[in-house]
């Protein structure tokens, strides 16, 4: 089994990969350790937020290629270490059985070639699957460039697979990561969405890639709008049947460069892209109705309360008659909210005491719905605003004597409302 | 004030059913009293233990009118932890009675929005369980856990564990409860029992319970600190069995 100097060194370059959800598999047990669970299964939470469901780990962090970047860039001086499929099975296979993990996790650095890499990962859990017999889930990073055969090989042994897109465009791309290009990372990720539509179900082999593919990209790195990223994200979401687009808020770890920003990305527009990235797939909007006029998420508003409020004069809403997708768009009612007031109406009328007992945040609900007709929110859009905008770095102080602490006195204090 | 008596069981709810539609009475609390503060006008009324064939009628109207979920619901919200289950469970089910349909649907009425969170409660508990849920190899390679739920889930949580581990044995324990789930890898027992033999953990415990740790620290991005967002998702309540976190929060 790997020592624990190894597993510092392989785990400290792969937890800038953020990928670690291990839904979307129903991968039974069949003879041996584990399976998967359809909706995930998180672990543990480490101290930055994120949960812990996978082993994050890479075959190696001695890379060829040299990326502005990335911490384990040819010419970072730092530890490398490289380790054996067999440890990283045995490893696997341990945390496993303890529960401490749902599956494996596994990416590499490019190790000589994008072939020679690829090859190693192929044969890690080609091994974990017909050797050790694991059932659990695998993530299993694509290295772009490789083979085509044993990228397709690969996905019959793996229930998820990604290719990053590292970063949002293509010139930004070339600058900062020379040694990639566009078309080794579309390339196989065109055609895992149409293996993946041609492999029909069939009892006498293995599901190709249950769990779909994903990709990722670095915010902030480079000078792209969060609209050209909600773009692009929807533009992958539609023609590669990706089930998740990841967002990572860069971090500076070399700087050596004049390329790349000295100051980390804040973590509020990484949120707040999540935000969007949740209202595309899920609440029926396109990427052109989330961002503002500059082309940028607003950092006080959420991108729902934002859009309601640049389109108030589609509501407010009568929540018994609604449909379902105008309920969608309400901020403060999400899609379980929603599926309950729908599930609810069947039933009776609802007011605003039915609805708190359906745990609808009226907070922010409350100014774009009406209940049997009764409305109890403001029409005013600044007072909306000021209402529902998140303060950015509140922190906690010693008040004075002359400090206004109600939200409601400061308020009427700006407007002149009382 | 009236207060019905009855076991926390789905006997119990069927019997204070019985006695509450043959009697006339609508009770203001249903409970077991090991956990009620009672005050000066409460009437306490011990229900009886009726015969098989009483319970049978109100179970069979029971699933008469909203089907055989309705005892699965009421047996998950008595898994509880809550002390108010029991109130919740019959006020559901006398609900349904009343109204001779099935209202799990009707989710805004005051009857049955409780009894749903409730059951939800448990649910989710039981889901997170399953991730935070560590187990110990000992020396003759049997998984032993001990965990310490807010709801009594251990009868829940092991049949996940059954199918995920194959033939590997293992042992739940509900140290708070005194309950254990012990399986041999093909089925599994649930009994409550006092004391639990020693643990002698295996050769290998320890090195992995380290490398587990050392992964932990490792993968946590400094930079990102939001310890908000780690409570919010891994209560501290949940941390006393879980090694990752003995050096910092234990």
């Amino acid at each position: 089994m790997l020592d624990e100097r190894r597993l510092d060194i392989l785990t400290s370059s792969a937890k800038y990969d953020v990928s670690c959800s291990s839904s979307g598999s129903t991968r039974q047990n069949v003879g041996g350790l584990g399976n998967a669970c359809f909706s995930g299964i998180c672990h543990s939470f480490t101290k930055d937020g994120r949960c812990i469901s996978l082993l994050k780990i890479l075959l190696s962090n001695d890379c060829a290629y040299d990326c502005k970047y990335c911490v384990n860039r040819r010419s970072n001086n730092i530890n490398r270490a490289s380790a054996t499929p067999d440890e990283i099975c045995s490893l696997v296979v341990e945390f496993y059985k303890r529960n401490y993990i749902e599956g494996l996790f596994l990416s590499s650095a490019i190790l000589k070639s994008p072939n020679y890499t690829m090859e190693l990962l192929f044969d890690t859990v080609k091994k974990l699957r017909e050797e050790y017999h694991f059932n659990g889930y695998i993530h299993l990073k694509g290295i772009p460039g490789s083979d085509k055969l044993l990228i397709e090989r690969a996905g019959f042994y793996v229930d998820r697979m990604s290719f990053n897109i590292e970063l949002p465009s293509e010139n930004s791309l070339n600058l900062l990561a020379p040694q990639k290009n566009k078309r080794a990372i579309i390339e196989p990720m065109k055609m895992l969405a149409k293996d993946k539509y041609f492999a029909l179900p069939d009892k006498r082999r293995p599901d190709f890639l249950p769990a779909g593919q994903t990709t990722q990209m670095i915010i902030g790195a480079s000078p792209e709008s969060d609209a050209h990223i909600l773009r692009l994200s929807e533009f992958m979401y539609s023609a590669y049947k990706l089930k998740r687009v990841y967002f990572s808020s860069y971090v500076p770890t070399n700087f050596d460069t004049s390329l790349l920003p000295t100051e980390q990305t804040p973590l509020l527009r990484e949120h707040r892209l999540y935000q969007a990235d949740w209202l595309l797939r899920f609440y029926g909007f396109s990427a052109s109705e989330i961002t503002g006029e500059d082309g940028n998420l607003s950092q006080e508003l959420d991108p729902k309360c934002a859009w309601a409020l640049r389109n108030l004069h589609l509501f407010p809403v009568e929540i018994n008659t609604a449909p379902f997708e105008m309920l969608l768009r309400v901020p403060g009612i999400g899609v379980t909210g929603a599926r309950r007031i729908i599930m609810a109406r069947k039933h009776t009328n609802l007011d605003f005491d039915a609805l708190k007992r359906l745990r609808i945040v009226l907070k922010r609900a409350m100014h774009f719905i009406t209940a049997k007709g009764k409305f109890f929110g403001s029409e005013k859009q600044e007072f909306i605003k000021y209402a529902l905008s998140s303060p950015i770095n509140e922190s906690y102080h010693q008040t004075s004597m002359f400090d206004t602490i109600q939200k409601e006195a400061s308020l009427s204090a700006l407007t002149g409302e009382l | 004030m009236t207060i019905l008596k009855t076991r926390k069981s789905l006997d119990g709810i069927l019997d204070a059913l019985f006695y509450s539609f043959t009697k006339g009475i609508i009770p203001d609390n249903v409970t077991t009293l090991s956990v009620y503060q009672m005050d000066f006008t409460s009437v306490i009324i011990n229900v009886p233990k009726f015969n098989e064939k009483d319970r049978l009628r109100v179970k069979s109207a029971l699933v008469k009118y909203s089907g055989e979920d309705i005892i699965n619901d009421v047996n998950l919200c008595l898994l509880s932890g809550d002390e108010k289950a029991l109130k919740y469970a019959f006020d559901y089910t006398r609900a349904t009675l009343n109204r001779k349909t099935n209202c799990i649907c009707d989710i805004s009425n005051p009857f049955v929005a409780p009894f749903r969170y409730c059951i939800k409660n448990v649910l989710d508990e039981r889901h997170r369980a399953t991730g935070f849920i560590r187990f110990r190899e000992s020396e003759n390679g049997v998984l032993y856990a001990p965990f310490s739920p807010d709801n009594d889930i251990v009868g829940l949580v092991a049949p996940h564990f059954l199918r995920r581990l194959g033939t590997t044995p293992f042992i739940l324990h509900d140290v708070k409860r005194n309950k254990v789930a012990i399986s041999d890898g093909n089925t599994f027992h649930t009994l409550t029992t006092e004391k639990i033999a020693n643990f002698t953990p295996s050769e290998n415990e320890r090195f992995c319970v380290s490398l587990w740790q050392k992964y932990y620290n490792s993968v946590n991005i400094e930079s990102r600190k939001n310890t908000r967002q780690q409570n919010n998702f891994m209560p501290k309540r949940y941390r006393k069995f879980m090694p990752e976190t003995w050096e910092t929060d234990v």
